[in-house]
């Protein structure tokens, strides 16, 4: 895993929420790895953990109730979790910057676009103010924005949600971060902005070298935009592998019933596939694998139920947290076979 | 019976059971609405806690019940409505055991219009057949010089009303705990009957400003436009006024009277509740599920009232129980001042004003027991006013 | 239905006549239909303007055109899917059809009743047949209400069923749905937004309408939900024979469910056809940068689409000072003189009969490079 090429490593990360009506594991034993110069996804459906591992990440899971229990973050050789709060403030928005879901709401209504901009840039770095007024200007031209001698005067309100998040992204590149968390960037927006969003990032990166950690939903922009993709289910991720391995073959049951129920352009009649069920709460997850209770093998697996399966290596370049990792034709005929066989399956 | 434990276990927590759960989290809250529970205890049973009647006594060997016979319609109207009232809240309880959730609502409204019908139906009866009795006998005198035997009485055996020039401006003693004012009267004994008075004022004059702050505040939210515009410049005005002062006016003009200052003090502070109600139903009637309702060809009572009103009356709820904070403290206000009530009915701003007596003493005890009596009161309402605020967050509703 | 009519040209002439006078075209293409009454919904040339107020005074300042002349019609059974970009007027359009907000100008008939100047008795028995899904499954339920009651409310008021028999269609209503009759004494809140989701669909379909309008009920639902709900409906469409008015962002989903698409950009449609049609042949430059827009999962290793997509440019424009002549044109890639001057109507183009778009560069046989 940690070859030259990797930028951050999560390790083993939990991350739990000590709460009235009991603990929260929002995220368990979460590892990954992101290369230099990639764009890694973190997909997974809304509560299963993606935003807290990003803010564990930069050390902001909120306090006093949230508190990462366990694990190891190494960021360019710096093991994050042990850094002094002044060390990991000098990273946060210098080496790994990061941009929020909601456009509306992660700008400061008060001050001018300029003004926030600017203010992030002389944080980091040491420039005059009119030097770094410049910079903003160039921030807003490279984002996108036309007319940024005029733009960069008015205030949040006064531009529409995808202005808006080119401006967080402005200012989140501003000081050139090795690594951008962007947390949902595009939800709130159209499939047209959206597309325009992720261009500009694209570009940013080709221009910047940097890594993206990219958290998502759409399993759509993921394909077309990631080198490699972390699903995540219920606090955990379930599979990891290069974004046209996974979705090339799924081994995963989740992810394969995930892209199974996709509506898809082309697919125009019938009925749609479906994972039956909901997803669990965080303070009622189900005992063994939690997905079992949807999992068409789970139902009635007794292991499954019982015992929770870890992210393995079950092939090169594709771990899955799953007994029965296979793709689903394949599995299928496993259990047909013979049911017990089928359970030693591990290697 | 094992089905009806099978069937209550789907049972929903409905939104008040969600809010009095967050409530009762707190202990400062609970020991505060314990406090008021006690005042209204003390204030229903003040005549059987402070009289200078006995409850027995046995003249010429014969019973005699002098309590109950000096009791007056309005006290009866008061043990009638607490009754009513207790009986309601054991329904309400018993309902959320054993009614399912659907149709309590129902129930609830059913059981309201019975028991205020009852109450009135009993106010008007006891107004009109209970006599009105004037007993100067000074039982005490009797038992002392053995006219009479067997007497009982209550725990503080002195009457609001009675004055005995000789005890005049006594410090406390074991014989008046909390001393006498510038009459002689008992001040436990004008403190208890006096809590009738405050609670009375917050409960009614609240009444009154919740009703018209509803009724504008709906009529305002619900049609908006150019009646809203209107309302509201009307609104604001009625706000604009020193409500005090205004008070103070009136009431110089008309009798000094309880049910004048209660209604004076109502028709006068319900334009927060009706902003408040205004600016709810703005927000409700945009809100999908009143949309719902309209597209699903409900009647606009029904929108009104089961869509729109109890998702909108939290915040008026808490205004209300500010209101009888508030409420309270302008009654002791104007009788502080000489506005309120007429003696000898008791009040405790009134004997807050006897504290500094005609010959110029300063009478502690006259001061500190009915100004802890209302602060304590005051900050009563005021913290469970905060609880249920908390209790009513915003995050709990829409989850 | 016959295949294709040649329409002669100057019924052409006529229909164009017909738009200008704010017939709609759906009307106009009478000669193609077997009957003018097989329409369940008809909307012609609606108009949904908003005041936009200022100082203290409350002057109009200006109208926000939310729904700009739309025209198009439902048969029964089918399903209609507006599609288009948020603010577009989309709900204002589901909204105006049962009044919900007043429209300002238009036509909608619905089951030959004309439903904008019905007075409230007619009105009410209209929204009795006409039912609306919400999007936002955690606003759209009333949280004071059990979900037994916010099912059978309607159906109480209606004085179609009181007792045990409300309770028993309530119950069936539920388990239709897919939920469990348990639920009846629940509150809303102790639901997760695709079982919320699943509430809605009963409490519409309670009063038996004729017609449901869906307001984006998937948009706000889990991924691995979505599919559910939208299977959901369609066996209630096959079970009932519904018709849907069916809104939504996503043109996936609508490929998916719906028999006609409508898209819409600024408060008219730009382009309606039959699905097949729309998706084979996609003619206005709005529909076809929408439609290479929407992220794709392919299933197939072949190298990533980054790239090879167009994406437009610029943003949607102020609803409140749209641009002059055709709306598109700051974003798009075609626009030229006339785009600048004219507003385009919506006009039969294209192979196919019923491909109406609004284009001053899309002839009959469009050949647009693509980039
Ligand atoms: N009550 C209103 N007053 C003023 N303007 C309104 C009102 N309702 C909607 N609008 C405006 O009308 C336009 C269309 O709104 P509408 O809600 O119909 O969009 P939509 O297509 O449903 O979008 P979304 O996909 O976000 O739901 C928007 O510009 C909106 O701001
Ligand atoms: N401040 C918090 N307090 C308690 N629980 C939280 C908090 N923040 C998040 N959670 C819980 O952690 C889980 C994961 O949340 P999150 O990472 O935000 O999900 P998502 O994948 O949608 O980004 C959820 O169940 C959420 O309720
Ligand atoms: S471990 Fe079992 S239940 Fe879990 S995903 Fe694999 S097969 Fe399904
Ligand atoms: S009319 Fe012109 S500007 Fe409008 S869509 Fe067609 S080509 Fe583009
Ligand atoms: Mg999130
Ligand atoms: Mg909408």
């Amino acid at each position: 895993m940690n070859d030259n090429g990797t930028l951050l490593s999560v390790e083993d990360i939990s991350t739990h929420f000590f709460t009235e009506e009991g603990v929260v594991k929002a995220v368990q034993d979460v590892s990954f790895a992101i290369m230099k110069g990639q764009t890694f996804a973190l997909v997974g459906e809304s509560g299963c953990g993606k935003s807290v591992t990003a803010l564990s990440i930069m050390r902001l899971v909120p306090e006093p109730q949230g508190k990462i229990v366990s694990g190891e973050i190494v960021f360019e050789g710096k093991k994050l979790l042990s850094l002094s709060e002044k060390g990991m403030r000098q990273i946060r928005g210098n080496e790994i910057a990061m941009i929020f879901q909601e456009p509306m709401t992660s700008l400061n209504p008060v001050y001018t676009v300029g003004n926030q901009i600017v203010e992030a840039i002389k944080l980091h770095q040491k420039k005059s103010t009119s030097q770094a007024w410049s910079d903003a200007v160039e921030m807003l031209r490279r984002v996108g924005i036309s007319d940024p001698q005029q733009r960069v005067r008015e205030y949040p309100h006064q531009m529409s949600g995808g202005m808006r998040q080119r401006i967080m992204i402005a200012m989140a590149v501003s000081c050139e971060p090795v690594l951008l968390i962007a947390d949902e960037p595009t939800t709130a927006l159209d499939v047209t902005i959206q597309a325009q969003i992720l261009d500009l990032l694209d570009r940013l990166q080709e221009q910047n070298g940097m890594s993206i950690l990219l958290i998502t939903h759409d399993l759509g922009v993921v394909a077309e935009r990631a080198d490699d993709v972390a699903v995540m289910y219920a606090s955990r991720i379930v599979e990891v592998a290069e974004s046209r391995q996974l979705f090339a073959e799924p081994l995963h049951p989740y992810t394969q019933g995930l892209l199974e129920s996709l509506p898809r352009l082309g697919i125009t009649a019938g009925r749609l596939q479906t994972i039956s069920g909901t997803v669990p709460e965080p303070l009622h997850f189900p005992a063994g694998c939690k997905f079992h209770p949807r999992c068409p093998v789970g139902r009635e697996d007794r292991r499954c139920q019982t015992v929770e399966p870890k992210l393995r290596e079950v092939r090169p370049g594709r771990c899955v947290a799953c007994w029965y990792a296979r793709d689903r034709r394949q599995r299928a005929e496993d259990r047909r076979q013979s049911p017990e066989s089928a359970a030693v399956d591990e290697g | 019976m094992s089905k009806q434990t099978q069937a209550k276990s789907n049972w929903g927590t409905s939104y008040g059971e969600l809010v009095w759960r967050e409530f009762a989290k707190s202990r400062l809250s609970i020991v505060c609405l314990s406090f008021i529970v006690f005042l209204f205890a003390v204030a229903i049973l003040a005549p059987f806690l402070a009289n200078d009647k006995p409850f027995v006594i046995r003249i010429d060997g014969q019973l005699h019940f002098p309590i109950f016979r000096n009791l007056g319609a309005s006290d009866y109207c008061i043990f009638l409505a607490a009754v009513v009232g207790c009986s309601q809240l054991l329904l309400i309880k018993r309902n959320h055991r054993h009614v399912d959730p659907s149709i309590r609502g129902a129930a609830l409204w059913r059981q309201i219009c019975i028991s205020s019908s009852i109450i009135l139906i009993g106010v008007i009866l006891l107004f009109v057949f209970v006599p009105r009795r004037l007993d100067a006998t000074d039982y005490k005198a009797m038992v002392a010089c053995r006219q009479a035997t067997d007497a009982i009485f209550a725990p503080i055996p002195y009457g609001y009303a009675r004055t005995n020039l000789k005890l005049r401006e006594q410090p406390p003693s074991w014989e008046h705990l909390l001393g006498t004012d510038d009459v002689g009267s008992d001040t436990l004994c004008r403190l208890i009957h006096g809590s009738r008075i405050s609670l009375s004022v917050g409960f009614v004059a609240v009444g009154i400003s919740t009703v018209i702050g509803i009724l504008v505040g709906a009529i305002l939210g619900y049609f908006g436009g150019k009646v809203d515009f209107i309302g509201m410049r009307i609104v604001e005005i009625m706000m604009a006024i020193p409500a005090f002062f205004l008070i103070i006016t009136i009431v110089a003009f008309f009798a000094r009277s309880l049910l004048n200052i209660m209604i004076i003090i109502g028709i006068t502070s319900w334009t927060g509740n009706a902003r408040f109600i205004r600016a709810e139903f703005f927000k409700l009637r945009k809100q999908d599920f009143v949309q719902a309702a309209v597209s699903l060809g409900l009647p606009l009572r029904s929108i009104l009232f089961r869509h729109m009103l109890p998702n909108g009356i939290a915040p008026v709820l808490v205004n209300a129980t500010f209101g009888i904070a508030g409420a309270i403290f302008i009654e002791a206000a104007l009788s502080f001042l000489g506005f309120g009530v007429a003696p000898p009915t008791p009040s405790w701003g009134q004997m807050l004003s006897l504290g500094v007596s005609t010959t110029g003493r300063f009478l502690w005890w006259l001061t500190l027991f009915p100004g802890l009596a209302i602060f304590f009161t005051v900050l009563a309402y005021n913290l469970v006013g905060e609880a249920l605020r908390d209790a009513i967050d915003p995050k709990l509703r829409t989850r | 239905m016959t295949g294709k009519v040649a329409v002669p040209a100057t019924a052409k002439r006529k229909r164009r006549k017909n738009i200008e006078q704010g017939i709609s075209n759906v009307e106009a293409k009478v000669p193609n239909m077997v009957n003018t009454n097989d329409y369940l919904l008809r909307v012609a040339g609606l108009k949904t303007y908003f005041p936009v107020k200022k100082g203290l005074l409350q002057r109009t300042i200006g109208y926000v055109k939310a729904v700009d002349g739309i025209s198009f019609g439902i048969q029964a059974g089918q399903t209609l899917g507006l599609v288009g970009e948020s603010g577009c007027g989309k709900t204002t359009v589901a909204r105006s059809i049962v009044r919900l907000v007043p429209a300002t100008e238009g036509s909608v008939v619905f089951d030959q009743t004309d439903v904008l100047s019905a007075d409230r008795v007619k009105l009410r028995e209209l929204r009795r047949q006409i039912s609306l899904i919400f999007q936002d499954p955690f606003g759209s339920l009333n949280p004071r209400m059990t979900v037994g009651n916010i099912i059978g409310e309607s159906l109480k008021v209606q004085k179609k069923a009181a007792g045990s028999e409300l309770i028993e269609r309530v119950t069936a209503l539920l388990s239709k749905v897919g939920l469990s009759p348990d639920h009846i004494n629940r509150y809303p809140h102790e639901f997760s937004g695709g079982q919320r989701q699943r509430i809605s669909v009963a409490r519409a379909l309670a009063l038996e309408p004729k017609l449901v309008i869906c307001d984006e009920p998937v948009s706000a639902l889990d991924v691995s939900i979505q599919s559910q709900i939208l299977n959901l409906l369609k066996d209630l469409q096959d079970e009932f024979g519904l018709t849907f008015l069916f809104i939504a962002h996503d043109l996936a989903v609508v490929e998916f469910f719906c028999d006609i698409v409508a898209v819409m950009y600024m408060g008219k449609i730009v382009e309606r056809a039959a699905k097949e049609e729309l998706y084979r042949n996609p003619l206005h430059p709005y529909t076809r940068a929408l439609m290479s827009s929407i992220p794709q999962v392919e299933r197939d290793p072949s190298p990533s689409r980054r790239g090879r997509r167009t994406t437009l440019g610029g943003e949607v424009p102020s609803a409140l000072n749209p641009p002059a002549g055709c709306a598109f044109h700051p974003r798009c890639p075609l626009a030229e003189g006339v785009c600048l001057k004219q507003m385009p109507v919506l006009e039969e183009k294209g192979d196919y009969e019923g491909h109406f778009v609004a284009c001053w560069k899309c002839q009959k046989k469009l050949i647009i490079d693509n980039g």
